[in-house]
């Protein structure tokens, strides 16, 4: 019998729906005669993988108690987080070296301009998938027609209100991200999906609450990312999160699209790396302020105007590499008679617009060379690999490329990250390294003390300052963070 | 050549004024002491005035000064500013080698950080801690507790050894710890015992701090906290060592700072 007849038999049947607008009909045998009247052969055939295609789509919380959770509207926090963000760029503008593309960056994260850019990209239909952690592949989202943006935030003014429903003691990230949605604010409202990995605690917790006001996709880890069988799973996860997405955008992922995907983001790390390799032989051309606006400012924007923007940048500090008299007078303006302490950041993420320790550092005479933050460097500089272009190479490539080379200490191993900090201390010549550690983040916390014996077997001082997103300790780290600075200055002398 | 530290602190503003005698040599010229209060400009001006006048000298004729301690950067007469714990370690070191002692750690209990430094043999700051935001451990902790008593700071070493039945604070917040006091209060506890069990309390507290860094054998207690006698013991108890306290351990980080000075002074 021909097809034709069958479709018309199964015009009710959704199946047959399905089969129509996904399936390639022509890989179908008709051959076998279906014996429940209700389904055509086709069907039939493609049961099979429906079937598979609804264990798997099984949403990620049941809901079987959905609560109603009340959003808050208060006016004052929009001036509030306006006049922090002003605050903290008049400190930046304090620094007259600053090459004139970043200006461009400021605009993207103290703006509205990207907020009323997304907000017309989703009247036409595209959809905006909110993240969390860098363990999402932001390839698949950008392979599917949609628009990723990460929402972990660093703002101090929305954590009291997410604390209405958050206990207070979980780390100001999670509150403050928090904050935004329940205050229906900024990017986080702007989200048809939120898709969290299971890093921590927190964000395993936030994921089921978020749930009972948006959908929310859950991204599980594995603790041990060096076992096979935790790499099998995690492809596993990826794969599901594939199929997941090409049915919530109803575009399938295809070779073609994936390729271009891993291409375009290849480029946005490669032109990263470019610029942070010149970091390293100009350590006080950009100073970690700028980096973070820089890669945070790749959190939100439109990816293709970011590589534009940053290659622009490259080009411009290039140029002024060039020009020695300029770096010259770098040095004389920050009264740098000697050369000056090249510090390394790690720990715990420092999100705009959470610069409090930044700020303070950064107007000592030390100077920050190198990050390992998951809200710095970390973001931008693994790329993934792909030998096998086909669709399943491509996501074993992408599964491991955000497995693999991670050093959050959510896994049960540190090795790996004290591995990065050693040669990122041998590549930038640090002097000492700083530890940020957000109170109750405690996977942070927990590292800090093998880190420090290891570093300090190594003659690397390190100085652990345990705070949170409020200012109301700024002084205790500032004498921290001076006598720590005066420590390693007195000790270069020395020498 | 005559140069002053100034220490603004939370509590208190400390000046010392130094004249340098020969290479390794200083004299105390001068030394004062008066309450920080709300305005710590005006408090480390009077106080260096003060200072000033005793000896009959003017701003003038300091070479150099250097500020330091919470309020630092609120004076505009200073030459430079210089962390607190940069200080305290010049200080005990110029002080402990008057006394023909090696200082190697260094416990400065002041009215709102408590800090513990380790020294190398030169008198260089190697490695220090200090406690967080809260006032756990601190100055601030031993001024609520004599108020809730009723019992000057003073004296509290006289009760510490009067005490027969020590009782145990519990909370190391110090809200919970005063209303912990009170119901000991209440219990009719003798005031010598609560005062003992109150000195253990911070001293555990700075234990826990001492065992962050490595602890070093001949530890100098500096600080405002120093100059109670209660809390010396009670660390000499616990770490079963002796203890050692200047004649005036306020003075240490203004003295470090007056110290810097000079060699700053010279460097120029």
């Amino acid at each position: 019998m021909k097809p034709n007849f069958w479709i018309k038999i199964c015009s009710k049947c959704f199946l047959c729906k399905y089969v129509r607008t996904s399936k390639d009909k022509t890989k179908l045998k008709y051959k076998v005669f279906n014996k429940i009247k209700l389904f055509c052969p086709i069907c039939r055939a493609a049961n099979y993988s429906l079937k598979k295609i609804e264990t798997t789509h099984k949403i990620d919380f049941e809901q079987r108690y959905k609560i109603e959770i009340i959003k808050k509207t208060d006016i004052n926090v929009v001036q509030n987080i306006k006049e922090t963000n002003k605050k903290i760029l008049q400190l930046l503008h304090k620094n007259h070296n600053r090459p004139s593309t970043i200006s461009y960056y400021e605009e993207i994260l103290t703006s509205s301009l990207r907020l009323d850019e997304l907000k017309e990209t989703k009247r036409n239909g595209k959809k905006i998938i909110g993240t969390f952690c860098i363990f999402v592949p932001e390839e698949l989202i950008y392979a599917c027609g949609a628009i990723p943006v990460r929402l972990c935030a660093g703002s101090y003014d929305t954590i009291s209100y997410a604390e209405e429903v958050l206990p207070r003691d979980i780390c100001p990230l999670i509150k403050s991200s928090f904050g935004f949605k329940i205050l229906g604010l900024s990017y986080f409202e702007l989200c048809d999906l939120v898709i969290i990995p299971t890093t921590c605690d927190g964000k395993k917790k936030l994921a089921e609450i978020l749930n009972d006001m948006m959908p929310v996709w859950i991204l599980e880890l594995p603790n041990r990312k060096n076992l096979t069988k935790a790499k099998t799973f995690w492809l596993e996860e990826i794969r599901t999160l594939k199929e997941k997405l090409e049915k919530f955008t109803k575009i399938k992922i295809t070779k073609e699209n994936l390729k271009q995907a891993i291409k375009l983001l290849h480029q946005r790390q490669m032109i990263f790396r470019k610029l942070y390799q010149l970091k390293k032989t100009y350590p006080l051309l950009l100073n970690e302020r700028d980096t973070l606006l820089i890669i945070q400012a790749s959190f939100y924007d439109d990816i293709k105007r970011w590589i534009e923007k940053t290659n622009q940048l490259y080009n411009e500090v290039y140029s002024l590499t060039l020009d020695s008299k300029h770096l010259n007078s770098k040095f004389s303006t920050q009264n740098i008679t000697t050369q000056p302490i090249k510090l390394l950041l790690t720990g715990a993420p420092i999100i705009w617009p959470n610069y409090k320790i930044l700020n303070i550092i950064e107007t000592t005479q030390a100077t920050i060379v190198a990050d390992e933050l998951c809200s710095g460097v970390r973001s931008l500089y693994d790329t993934t690999e792909v030998d096998d272009w086909s669709t399943e190479g491509c996501l074993r490539a992408l599964a491991y490329k955000y497995l693999l080379p991670s050093t959050c200490p959510c896994f049960t191993e540190s090795n790996d990250r004290i591995d990065k900090l050693l040669q990122s201390i041998k590549d930038f010549s640090v002097d000492a390294v700083i530890y940020h550690s957000l109170r109750l983040c405690q996977l942070y916390d927990i590292e800090f003390y093998k880190i420090k014996t290891v570093l300090k077997n190594y003659g690397i001082p390190i100085l652990k300052l345990h705070t949170d997103y409020s200012p109301e300790d700024t002084e205790q780290l500032k004498t921290r963070i001076e006598a720590f600075i005066e420590m390693l200055k007195n000790k270069n002398q020395l020498k | 050549m005559i140069t002053a530290g100034i220490d603004i602190g939370s509590v208190t503003t400390k000046v010392v004024i130094i004249e340098k005698l020969n290479s390794k040599n200083y004299k105390i010229l001068s030394q004062a002491i008066s309450p920080t209060g709300c305005e710590p400009k005006k408090s480390a001006e009077e106080t260096l005035k003060n200072a000033l006048s005793k000896i009959g000298l003017s701003i003038k004729d300091l070479r150099y000064v250097i500020s330091t301690g919470y309020g630092r950067r609120t004076i505009e007469f200073g030459n430079e500013t210089i962390t607190e714990i940069t200080c305290c370690a010049k200080g005990t070191f110029w002080l402990c080698n008057n006394f023909g002692i090696k200082a190697k750690t260094i416990i400065d209990l002041g009215g709102q950080d408590t800090k513990i430094i380790s020294l190398d043999d030169e008198g260089n700051v190697v490695d220090f801690v200090m406690n967080d935001k809260c006032a756990a451990g601190t100055g601030r902790f031993l001024e609520v507790m004599s108020n809730v008593i009723g019992i000057n700071l003073d004296d509290f070493g006289t009760y510490y050894t009067n005490a027969k039945e020590p009782v145990k604070i519990n909370s190391t917040c110090t809200v919970f710890a005063e209303s912990e006091v009170i119901s000991l209060i209440a219990q009719g506890k003798q005031k010598e015992d609560i005062i003992k069990g109150i000195c253990d309390s911070i001293a555990e507290r700075i234990l826990n701090m001492l065992k962050q860094i490595e602890e070093k054998d001949v530890i100098f207690f500096c600080g405002g906290g120093a100059k109670n006698e209660g809390i010396k013991r009670a660390l000499e108890e616990k770490l079963k060592k002796e203890i050692y306290t200047p004649q005036e351990p306020q003075f240490v980080v203004a003295l470090g700072a007056a110290i810097i000075g000079t060699e700053r002074y010279q460097n120029l």
